[in-house]
C-alpha cells in the first residue's frame, strides 16, 4: 500500500473506536470507516466514506494527493443532487460544479471534495420534485422554496467540519462562494485560510430560479445575468476563476 | 376586538407561535372551535378518567422541545409505551428511532397544551368561517354558539390542518402568494383516523395486559390499539383506544359511528380476545384530519406578505420537520420568530 493511502488507512483504524462529544446543535460525531483508490475521469483519488450518528446518511471525502496534516487544502462541499448529478438535469448545475471541482482538483494535484448525501438541502428529494412542480405551474416559489427547505441556512456544516478534523486537516481554501459557508466552518473550529471563488455561466433555463435565490442570500456573486441555478448551497464555481 | 396577531387554533402549533409572540410584548389572540386547547393532543375524561383518543403518546428528540415537556406540572409516564407489541407500523415510525423520546402524562397529553396556554387569550368554542383582508388588517369571522362575531389582527396565523387552512385561505384577494400557498397546502394532504374509547372493568381480562401499545400486522382495520388505561393512577376502568388505518378511516368519514365503531370493536376482538368486543360502554370520534401522510413533511412555516404591514402565517405539523406534535410545536414557534424578525426590517 502507497504511504499516503497507509495513512488514510490509519486513520479509518484510529476512528473504529471514535467517539466525541460532537459538533453544532445536534452533537454530529462522524467515524472514516473505509478508504479506497477511485480513478476518475478527473485524475485519480481516493475515496472516504463516514459512518454518522444521527442518521442513515453516508458521506463522502473525495481525495486527491496528500492533505493529512496539511495546510491551505483546496476543498470543496458538494451537497447530494440526484438530478442534477447522476442524471445530467440543465433545471440547476450541480453537476456542472461537482465536475469543475474534480477537475481543478485533480489539477491541482491536493485538495479535495466533501460529497455530503443530503439531497434538496437537508430536507430530501421529494421536496425538490415539489419544488420543481410548483416551478413547472409558474407560481411564485421564492416563499414556497423556504418551506420546502430550500434556503441557504439549512446545510448542516457540522459533518464537512467532523470530516476535515477526522482527516487532521489543518486549514482550508474553501472554494465558495456563500460567506456564510465560511462563517459556519470558521464556527465548527475549522482553520479557514482562504476563499476559491467561482463562478459558472447560466442556462436559459434556470436563470429565473438562480436570480430570485440570489435576491434573498447575499451570496459573493455578480449577478449581471452571468450566473445560473444552484442547488448547492455554494452557488457557481468554475475552473477559470479558481486558484 | 383588534390583536396585533390573531391566531386561529389551539393546537400546539398555534399555542407556542403564541407564547413566543406574547412573551415579546406583541398582543396575541388565539380563536379555537372547540371546548378545549390541544387539538388532536387531546384527553377525554371519562366518568373522570383521563383517555387520550388523539394521538395516544408525545414523542420528541430536540432538547427545546424536551425541556418545554418537563416544565408541565404532574407525573409524565417516561418512555411510555413501554411495551409494544405487534409488527405493525406506527402512524410515527421516527417515535421509535433510537434517540427519540417517548412519553405519556397521567393526566393525560392534553396536560402539555393546557400548560402552554396558561396565561394566553384564548377564545374557545369559536369557529372561523373567513377571512378578510381589511386596510389595515386581516379580519377572521367566525361562528360562536350560532352568533357571527368578527376579529382583525394586522397579522393573522393559521395554525390548522392543511385542509382547513387551504380553505381559510380563499377568503383573501387573489395573489401570486396566496396561489403558492395553497398549491404547497394541497401538496400535503391529510389523513382520518376513525378512534373508539372502550371502557372495561378492571377485572376484565386477567391476568392484566402485559402490552401498552399493539400495532397488529394483520389487521387491515386497525392501526393500533392502545392500553390507556397503563398512563393512569389507579384507574377506574381498564381503558382502550382503537385507532383504524387511514383507508379504513377514509372509507366511512360521515358515515354514523353506530355503524363503524362496532365493527372496529370486532376487529379487536379477533385480535386481542373476545372481551374487547362488549365493552362497558364505549365512545367514537373522527379524526377527519389526523395528521399528514409521512411523506409530506416541510422545512418551516409560510408567511405570506399582503403589504401594509398585514401577514398572513401558516403553521402546523407539516411545516417543520419530524412529524408530531413536536414538529407542531416548533413550527410555531418557527413561524413567530420569523413574524418577530421581520419587524425590524
Amino acid at each position: 500500500m502507497n504511504e499516503i493511502k497507509q495513512r488514510l488507512q490509519d486513520i479509518v483504524d484510529r476512528d473504529a473506536n471514535h467517539e466525541c462529544s460532537g459538533i453544532g446543535k445536534h452533537a454530529l460525531c462522524v467515524r472514516a470507516v473505509a478508504v479506497a483508490d477511485l480513478p476518475t475521469r478527473f485524475g485519480d483519488f481516493r475515496i472516504v466514506a463516514f459512518w454518522n450518528n444521527r442518521d442513515a446518511k453516508e458521506h463522502v471525502a473525495i481525495i486527491r494527493g496528500d492533505v493529512i496534516g496539511r495546510a491551505e487544502v483546496p476543498m470543496r462541499v458538494h451537497s447530494e443532487c440526484l438530478t442534477g448529478d447522476a442524471l445530467g438535469s440543465v433545471r440547476c448545475d450541480c453537476r456542472d460544479q461537482l465536475e469543475a471541482a474534480l477537475k481543478r482538483i485533480g489539477e491541482l494535484g491536493e485538495g479535495m471534495v466533501l460529497y455530503l448525501r443530503q439531497e434538496g438541502r437537508g430536507i430530501g428529494l421529494l421536496n425538490k420534485i415539489r419544488a420543481y412542480s410548483l416551478q413547472d405551474s409558474g407560481l411564485d416559489t421564492v416563499e414556497a422554496n423556504l418551506a420546502l427547505g430550500f434556503r441557504d441556512d439549512e446545510r448542516d456544516y457540522a459533518i464537512a467540519a467532523h470530516m476535515l478534523k477526522s482527516l487532521d486537516v489543518r486549514s482550508v481554501r474553501v472554494m465558495t462562494n456563500n460567506p456564510n459557508k465560511l462563517e459556519q466552518l470558521k464556527g465548527y473550529g475549522i482553520t479557514v485560510a482562504g476563499r476559491i471563488p467561482h463562478v459558472l455561466p447560466p442556462t436559459q433555463q434556470n436563470r429565473f430560479y438562480l436570480e430570485t435565490k440570489a435576491k434573498r442570500s447575499g451570496h459573493m456573486i455578480n449577478f449581471g445575468g452571468e450566473t445560473r441555478l444552484s442547488e448547492q448551497s455554494d452557488t457557481g464555481i468554475s475552473p477559470e476563476s479558481a486558484g | 376586538m383588534t390583536s396585533d396577531v390573531l391566531i386561529v387554533g389551539a393546537g400546539l402549533a398555534g399555542l407556542s407561535c403564541a407564547k413566543v409572540l406574547a412573551s415579546a410584548g406583541r398582543t396575541v389572540r388565539v380563536v379555537e372551535r372547540s371546548r378545549g386547547v390541544g387539538g388532536r393532543c387531546a384527553t377525554r375524561r371519562i366518568d373522570g378518567q383521563p383517555v387520550d383518543h388523539g394521538l395516544v403518546f408525545l414523542h420528541g428528540r430536540s432538547p427545546e422541545f424536551l425541556a418545554a415537556l418537563r416544565e408541565v406540572p404532574g407525573r409524565w409516564c417516561d418512555g411510555w409505551p413501554n411495551a409494544v407489541r405487534g409488527t405493525g407500523t406506527p402512524c410515527q415510525p421516527s417515535a421509535f428511532v433510537p434517540g427519540t423520546h417517548r412519553m405519556a402524562h397521567a393526566l393525560g397529553v392534553s396536560a402539555f397544551p393546557k400548560h402552554l396556554a396558561a396565561g394566553l387569550d384564548v377564545v374557545l368554542d369559536t369557529t372561523a368561517t373567513g377571512l378578510q383582508l381589511g386596510d389595515d388588517g386581516i379580519t377572521v369571522r367566525a361562528n360562536r354558539q350560532n352568533e357571527a362575531i368578527s376579529f382583525t389582527g394586522a397579522d393573522v396565523v393559521l395554525a390548522l390542518a392543511g385542509p382547513q387552512s387551504f380553505a381559510l385561505l380563499e377568503g383573501l384577494p387573489p395573489s401570486p402568494g396566496r396561489e403558492t400557498a395553497r398549491a404547497v397546502l394541497a401538496m400535503m394532504p391529510s389523513v382520518p383516523c376513525a378512534t373508539v374509547i372502550a371502557l372495561y372493568p378492571t377485572s376484565v381480562p386477567a391476568p392484566a395486559l402485559p402490552w401498552d401499545i399493539w400495532y397488529p400486522e394483520t389487521s387491515t382495520a386497525l392501526s393500533l390499539v392502545a392500553h390507556d388505561s397503563a398512563k393512569r393512577d389507579a384507574p377506574r376502568r381498564l381503558a382502550l383506544v382503537l385507532q383504524a388505518r387511514p383507508s379504513w378511516s377514509s372509507a366511512v368519514v360521515g358515515g354514523d359511528p353506530s355503524e363503524w365503531a362496532p365493527r372496529l370493536l370486532a376487529d379487536a376482538a379477533s385480535i386481542i380476545g373476545s372481551w374487547v368486543a362488549q365493552p362497558v360502554t364505549w365512545q367514537a370520534h373522527m379524526w377527519r384530519y389526523a395528521r399528514t401522510s409521512p411523506e409530506c413533511e416541510l422545512a418551516g412555516p409560510l408567511v405570506l406578505d399582503l403589504g401594509n404591514g398585514r401577514r398572513v402565517g401558516i403553521a402546523g405539523e407539516v411545516f417543520a420537520p419530524g412529524g408530531g406534535v413536536q414538529a407542531a410545536w416548533q413550527s410555531g414557534i418557527e413561524l413567530a420568530r420569523r413574524l418577530l424578525d421581520e419587524e425590524y426590517q
